[in-house]
């Protein structure tokens, strides 16, 4: 199912591991790999952004990104996976899809991801409190 | 050059509900807009993921008070989507009765609050009044007027007795009489229309680059509408159209409404027609949802609802994301406001429908001397209107 996907077809080497079922699609994807993904996904294939979710895993922290192709109703959910725990850093997609600001920002701040080449690398939950929590507030293990 | 920064927040003059944007200004012109959110963050992925699939139903519910179901159709969705768990067809009915119901309450609500917001009070009562009716039907069938608990996986927790359909028939028939009407008197005005043609225009092209979904979307000519792109429950089985616009201002955020909500009440016809006759049980038993992972969504009166779930097959899930559409339409202000006078900021705000408990976060704005200025915006926005009804009535 996932070689015959059009919009995956062009991701070919970029991609590794494909859990595809009706309508879904989740890909692991290398860091490095992310901006040329999400410019496929989202300026090539028409995609939109719905939203993305981190999460805290047995491997690390792992993101992932949820693109709805409103064509045909399905969903392509790249992932990225952060095995530095102390330091999880990634590349941000906001320069690419406007509508990944707010969402980077946030993950951000909840699980201590550094987002590369975030436009506004700025707080969103938590901008002007008067007492800024001092660890990642959705992380089980501090860092 | 210089700059005023207008504080809207953290009390919003109109919304009631927490949320701040502070409003850049060059004398009367909007030149840039900065949102902070926070003041409603909750927890709630963190609790579900403390709770039992039906137990997170009634918290996912309380996310918002008016579009307390789209939330808990979209988590059901999630976790169906894990184990491709199909519902009974009279369950799939009445999902989309209540999701339909839930849109003309909604649209009218807003209506009603934007009509206000200009000075329009006839049209906040009128909206308002005829909105009670919707309620009440939402208490014979669900016995809530609010938060109807109705949602489970694999189904519906209370069947709409055969008998009951007649009456709320008879409601309905009425509501769409009485909306026929408000949607002519709107039309026919000549103030409202020149109040509101043509402001805070949102383009095509900013509503792909920000995700804008929902009425904000279809307005800016974008057709996105979860009903008709991934059809589930009853969607694939009724007749309706996807209302989409092309100008992108705050009239056609208008239309779309109120056109989406006679849309709304043909759709609920249908769904009360086939529950006359829709024979079989309204829950599938579902015994265990196994480890995986799923997306549910479900077109709410704003746009797009999302969750994610991912299980592991026990009866909790392991982790739970939520994006309500406010979240992704209220970015979009940065770009409809952009220029605009400030006596039409209020409206282009409002005219997202931002719901900030969804997002999870309105304004009492607070000038240099202390001094409440919230109202002073609300009389701007209201003093414009009567200015334009002065020019054309004269």
């Amino acid at each position: 199912m996932a070689e015959k996907d059009p919009i995956l077809g062009g991701l070919e080497g970029k991609i590794g591991r494909t859990l595809a079922k009706k309508g879904r699609f989740f890909f692991e994807v290398a860091d490095g790999n992310l901006p040329d993904v999400a410019r496929h996904l989202f300026v090539t294939s028409g995609c939109r952004l719905s939203t993305a979710t981190a999460t805290e895993t047995h491997r690390g922290l792992e993101v992932l990104y949820h693109f709805s192709h409103d064509a045909t109703g399905r969903y392509y959910s790249p992932r990225v996976v952060m095995t530095d725990r102390d330091r999880p850093k990634m590349r941000s997609i906001a320069p690419i899809v406007k509508g990944a600001e707010w969402i980077e920002r946030e993950m951000a701040e909840l699980f201590g991801i550094t987002f590369e080449g975030h436009p506004r690398p700025e707080r969103l939950l938590t901008k002007d409190h008067p007492k800024t929590p001092d660890r990642p507030l959705r992380l089980r293990r501090t860092p | 050059m210089s700059q005023t920064v207008i504080p809207v927040g953290p009390f919003h003059p109109l919304l009631e509900e927490a949320e701040f944007f502070k409003i850049h200004v060059d004398g009367e012109t909007v030149t840039g807009i900065d949102t902070d959110i926070g003041y409603m963050h909750r927890g709630h992925e963190f609790i579900s993921e403390r709770k039992t699939f039906t137990q997170s139903i009634f918290l996912v519910e309380r996310i918002c008070g008016i579009c307390s179901t789209s939330h808990p159709l979209a988590f059901v969705h999630a976790v169906e989507d894990v184990d491709n768990i199909e519902i009974p067809v009279r369950a799939a009915y009445i999902r989309t009765l209540i999701g339909e119901l839930e849109r003309i309450h909604s649209h009218l609500l807003w209506l009603g609050l934007a009509g206000h917001f200009i000075g329009y009070d006839t049209l906040w009562m009128w909206a308002w009044k005829y909105r009670e009716p919707v309620l009440e039907i939402f208490e014979t069938i669900t016995g809530n007027r609010n938060h109807y608990g109705m949602m489970r996986v694999g189904g519906v927790a209370r069947d709409v007795p055969p008998e009951a359909v007649p009456a709320l028939l008879e409601t309905l028939g009425m509501i769409e009489r009485k909306m026929a009407m408000i949607a002519k008197a709107a039309a026919d005005d000549p103030v409202l229309r020149s109040r509101l043609k043509g402001v805070g225009v949102l383009s095509r092209q900013a509503a792909i680059d920000y995700c804008a979904v929902g009425p904000t979307a279809r307005a800016s000519g974008l057709a996105i509408d979860v009903r008709k792109d991934e059809p589930k429950d009853a969607y694939g089985l009724v007749d309706f159209k996807a209302i989409v616009l092309e100008n992108g201002d705050v009239y056609d955020k208008l239309v779309v409404r109120v056109l989406e909500t006679f849309e709304s009440i043909k759709i609920v016809r249908q769904c009360l027609d086939k529950l006359k006759t829709a024979p079989g049980p309204i829950l599938n038993d579902v015994k265990e949802v196994t480890a995986g992972e799923g997306i549910g969504r479900y077109e709410a009166p704003r746009g797009e609802v999302f969750h994610y779930v991912r299980t592991d097959g026990s009866n909790r899930p392991l982790r739970h994301k939520v994006r309500a559409p406010s979240y992704v339409n209220i970015p979009t202000c940065e770009a409809s406001c952009m220029g605009i006078p400030l006596a039409d900021a209020l409206i282009t705000l409002a005219a997202i429908d931002p719901c900030y408990c969804c997002t999870e976060r309105a304004v009492h704005l607070v000038d240099a001397r202390g001094v409440r200025i919230a109202p002073d915006l609300l009389q701007l926005s209201r003093e414009k209107t009567e200015r334009l009804r002065r020019d054309i009535h004269g």
